[in-house]
């Protein structure tokens, strides 16, 4: 493990981003407890798909300090797995859901060195736990976009992670297929003592699951724990839910089907 | 077919062209998964500014135009990674230009037009003996470094930002592939000419995708597609006494056409 077992997963230190000049993230300070599922709420462009990326490293900050277990993103050794919004495949593509969850340990082989049994193990194992075991051999494009979705967890919990990002990981999905979806991550936030980090709209649902909301357009305008937040006011004051926020589309690729089932599989 | 192998321009022209039929197979995958048709189109093109350079310069044309051709990629890769500027919209610039420079170039010593005519279009069966064992060599070393990182090359081509959580060297694996492209297209020049290399460099994966159930039959069937229309192509532009680089794209157009028929038939 990192520097201390006791330190916070996430440490963001007045972080400022930007893209061509144009601030993405103002003075953003926060911490996520190791073990908590924290959820990043705000409205397109508050800035949470970056602040998931410069969590990942994929982004550098203009300004501020950012640490994960203790060490800048990247150099920790607790691995990180990261679950998108979607994967858009070439139509057609014969990939199968198996090969896509195995890719979740290619991050802990060296190069050169191929899957052996331990990975396909763990990663069915993986797939097993998403309910999706059943469906190793399907093409990846022939599910569902909540099927994929669970897909894609299983190959971030393939690689065996400590701290789980989710990037709007139910956009498109229907009232219940959200709902299904984060009861699952919460199961298995419990089973494996991930700390979650998970960028949504999905206020009514996440709040039934999530230890801590953040609540991010640009600078954070509310964090703590979830039963506080909601309960303050600001939330209706200064941060209205759409009421049409289920429908809302984010951009998906080709392959994402939209409002479909995340429930329990029928091959 | 007996009389057909007993020349040994043909011969080498068999062994030169199934050496880089393979290659092209393989690079064709991650051509087709990446979406990067249109690169391949702006480096062949591009590397005729190369070999117009070497040829007007007194420098060895292929050479010439692998730097060159390299370069071109390097850039083109750099400027992917601004947000300001797109691949394709880079891709875009210079194609034209690098096309440009090159009909200029050659504009200036009209008594290499003739010579230009064999890059534009190929002429495998002008293959030398010393030639082979380098194009050998060189698709030996190309196929080595894809097989090596194979699986990273895959996770980078289904989801790029997840391969970098995962702590994949995304970046530098991009401009491997990128150069190999590159070199590729400018050894593949010789087989099919500037004007066709591209199609060869997308047309066996896509034939292999129209038909296969899972990745290694896709690998399995773009490879035997390749293969197949070079000596095809080359045993038919014997017997009719046809263009050689067209009979080769023409054969693999014709194979990815039954594919997709096949396909669909099947489906």
């Amino acid at each position: 493990m990192t520097p201390s077992d006791s330190s916070p997963a996430i440490v963001l230190d007045d972080i400022y981003a930007a893209y061509s000049g144009r601030p993405a993230l103002e003075g953003v300070s926060l911490e996520v407890s190791r073990g908590s599922f924290a959820a990043l709420l705000g409205p397109n462009g508050a800035g949470k798909s970056t602040l998931l990326r410069i969590v990942l490293g994929l982004v550098e900050p203009v300004s501020g300090r950012v640490e994960v277990f203790g060490r800048p993103p990247g150099a920790s050794d607790a691995p990180v797995g990261y679950v998108p919004q979607a994967v858009s495949l070439p139509r057609g593509f014969p990939i199968s859901v198996a090969e896509v969850v195995l890719m979740g340990r290619y991050g802990l082989l060296g190069a050169g060195r191929r899957p052996g049994a331990e990975d396909r193990r763990r990663s069915a194992e993986a797939l097993d736990q998403v309910q999706m075991g059943e469906y190793a051999q399907r093409r990846f494009q022939d599910l569902s976009g909540g099927q994929q979705q669970r897909v894609l967890i299983a190959r971030a919990l393939a690689g065996e992670p400590e701290l789980l990002l989710l990037d709007e990981p139910t956009g498109g999905l229907d009232a219940g297929s959200r709902a299904r979806f984060y009861a699952l991550v919460c199961d298995l936030q419990h089973e494996r003592g991930l700390t979650l980090l998970c960028a949504t709209h999905d206020l009514d649902v996440v709040a039934e699951h999530a230890d801590e909301l953040i609540l991010l357009d640009r600078s954070i305008r509310l964090q703590g724990p979830t039963r506080e937040v909601l309960h303050d006011r600001m939330v209706a004051q200064g941060y209205p839910v759409p009421a049409d926020h289920r429908h809302a589309s984010h951009g998906h690729g080709p392959d994402h089907h939209h409002g479909d089932d995340t429930g329990p599989p029928t091959p | 077919m007996t009389d057909f192998l007993s020349f040994g321009f043909l011969q080498r022209a068999l062994l030169t062209g199934t050496f880089l039929g393979v290659t092209c197979a393989v690079l064709a995958f991650f051509v087709v998964l990446r979406r990067m048709a249109f690169v391949g189109v702006g480096l062949s093109h591009a590397a005729l500014g190369g070999v117009a350079a070497g040829v007007v310069s007194g420098l060895p044309p292929l050479p010439a135009a692998a730097v060159f051709t390299v370069g071109v990629a390097w850039v083109i890769g750099w400027l992917g990674d601004r947000s300001e500027i797109s691949e394709d919209t880079a891709i875009g610039v210079f194609f034209p230009t690098a096309m440009a420079l090159g009909v200029l170039l050659i504009s200036l010593s009209p008594r290499y037009q003739q010579d230009l005519l064999g890059y534009l279009f190929g002429n495998i069966l002008s293959v030398r003996a010393g030639e082979v064992l380098p194009m050998a060599a060189f698709s030996v070393v190309t196929l080595g470094l894809l097989g090596y990182w194979f699986k990273e090359l895959l996770f980078i081509g289904v989801d790029e930002d997840a391969a970098r959580a995962a702590g994949l060297p995304v970046t530098p694996l991009r401009y491997l592939l990128l150069t190999l492209l590159a070199l590729t297209i400018v050894a593949a020049m010789r087989l099919v000419g500037i004007v066709l290399v591209s199609a060869f460099l997308v047309i066996p994966a896509a034939t292999g995708q129209a038909l296969a159930r899972s990745l290694r039959g896709m690998m399995a069937l773009s490879v035997t597609s390749a293969l197949l229309s070079v000596a095809g192509g080359l045993w038919l532009s014997w017997l009719w006494d046809l263009p050689s680089g067209a009979s080769i794209v023409l054969l693999s157009a014709a194979l990815f056409f039954v594919a997709v028929g096949a396909g669909r038939l099947r489906s």
